[in-house]
């Protein structure tokens, strides 16, 4: 049992927050300006602002623009050369919750959303708030459904609402930046790796 | 076309699963086949034989895109897509043909009759001399088979 990663997208669909866990394969780096800054495939805890000038050290929100930093290249093996640059893996991933969402819709032909899908190697979970926020989270084939749902359920509850909505200084419809912030990050972190799941 | 049984947790017969419609996209998405239970009010949508197709091409797609996500190398595509009341249980013969099952989300032998409705293709649609490929399947002897499989009279 583990989790991959974990993708929220914005309702301009719009991937505003990314963090990896176990992931074996990662993405390649992103192409130049296609995805919003502050969201990168690598996920060390250290900020890619320049923190050093800053009083604190820790990033409440960041909306002065400062250039995306290129990704870290990550080291090469063969399980990379065949992986998606970052920016088309999240439209990948967008374009099947969309696809898959509007299909379930159709086939029970009531508002009804997609939850998850399973494939030989990976377990995909859906959650969306009503305020057009989706949360999709990569997990074992095996985990149940339900435990995945009330995890990211209680992001959206806890550290979503707490750093990111009540966050004066967070555009939330930006279209430049990214939610990420440094508390949002670490709290996710946090409680992802304390889940039993999680091992 | 018949209605299956009751549906699992509601239904008298509580083990009694429900098996909605099936379909049988050869490689190029195309529908080859198609069996559903008649509609009801807390069923599937009943579907015209175009949005099947519109949808199996859908699903195709997806099915590619699913297989390129995965975080841990080679992956299969999606072999189950769960919505909040029904299951699609998808399966891929090594030939590319797609069987699909619409199902409840309590049914547990999806993946089991599925495997039942290939052998029965592979018997009676695969030999048939005169089943063209990528045709509609127009076969008694299939239809029959799969008529029993899933408890049609």
């Amino acid at each position: 049992m583990t989790i991959y990663s974990l993708y929220i997208y914005d309702r301009h669909c719009q991937c505003v927050f990314y963090h990896d866990w176990q992931r074996v394969k990662k993405a390649r780096p992103a192409n130049e300006g296609v995805m919003l800054s502050h969201v990168t495939p690598s996920t060390e805890m250290t900020s890619p602002r320049n923190t050093l000038t800053m009083s604190s050290g820790i990033i409440i929100a960041s909306s002065e623009s400062v250039p995306p930093t290129p990704a870290i290249a990550p080291p090469v093996s063969s399980a990379n050369l065949t992986s998606l640059p970052f920016d088309e893996e999240a439209k990948l991933v967008y374009g099947v919750i969309l696809s898959l969402r509007n299909m379930t819709k159709k086939l029970s032909g009531r508002e009804e959303t997609f939850v998850n899908y399973r494939t030989s190697t990976y377990k995909l979970h859906h959650y969306e708030t009503i305020s057009g926020y989706k949360f999709v989270m990569f997990t074992d084939p095996n985990t149940a459904t339900d435990t995945i749902r009330f995890v990211m359920r209680q992001i959206y509850t806890n550290p979503f609402i707490e750093f990111v909505v009540r966050n004066p200084l967070i555009d939330m419809d930006s279209r430049e930046n990214g939610i990420d912030n440094d508390h949002f990050r670490t709290a996710v972190d946090k409680m992802v790796k304390n889940l039993a799941i999680y091992a | 076309m018949g209605q299956q049984k009751n549906r699992g947790a509601k239904g008298t017969k509580k083990t009694s699963p429900e098996t909605v419609p099936l379909r049988v996209p050869p490689p190029t998405g195309k529908i080859t086949c198609i069996r559903s239970a008649a509609s009801k009010p807390d069923g599937l949508a009943a579907l015209t034989s175009n949005e099947y197709l519109v949808m199996a091409g859908t699903l195709h797609g997806i099915h590619a895109i699913t297989a390129r996500l995965s975080p841990t190398g080679s992956s299969s595509g999606a072999e189950v897509i769960e919505g909040e009341t029904f299951k699609m249980t998808i399966k891929l013969t090594p030939t590319g043909t797609k069987f699909v099952l619409l199902t409840s989300l309590s049914e547990t032998s999806a993946e089991l009759m599925l495997g039942k409705v290939y052998e029965a293709y592979a018997d009676s649609v695969m030999k048939n001399p005169f089943q063209a490929p990528e045709m509609p399947i127009r076969s008694e002897g299939f239809d029959n088979k799969v008529n029993s499989l899933f408890g049609v009279a």
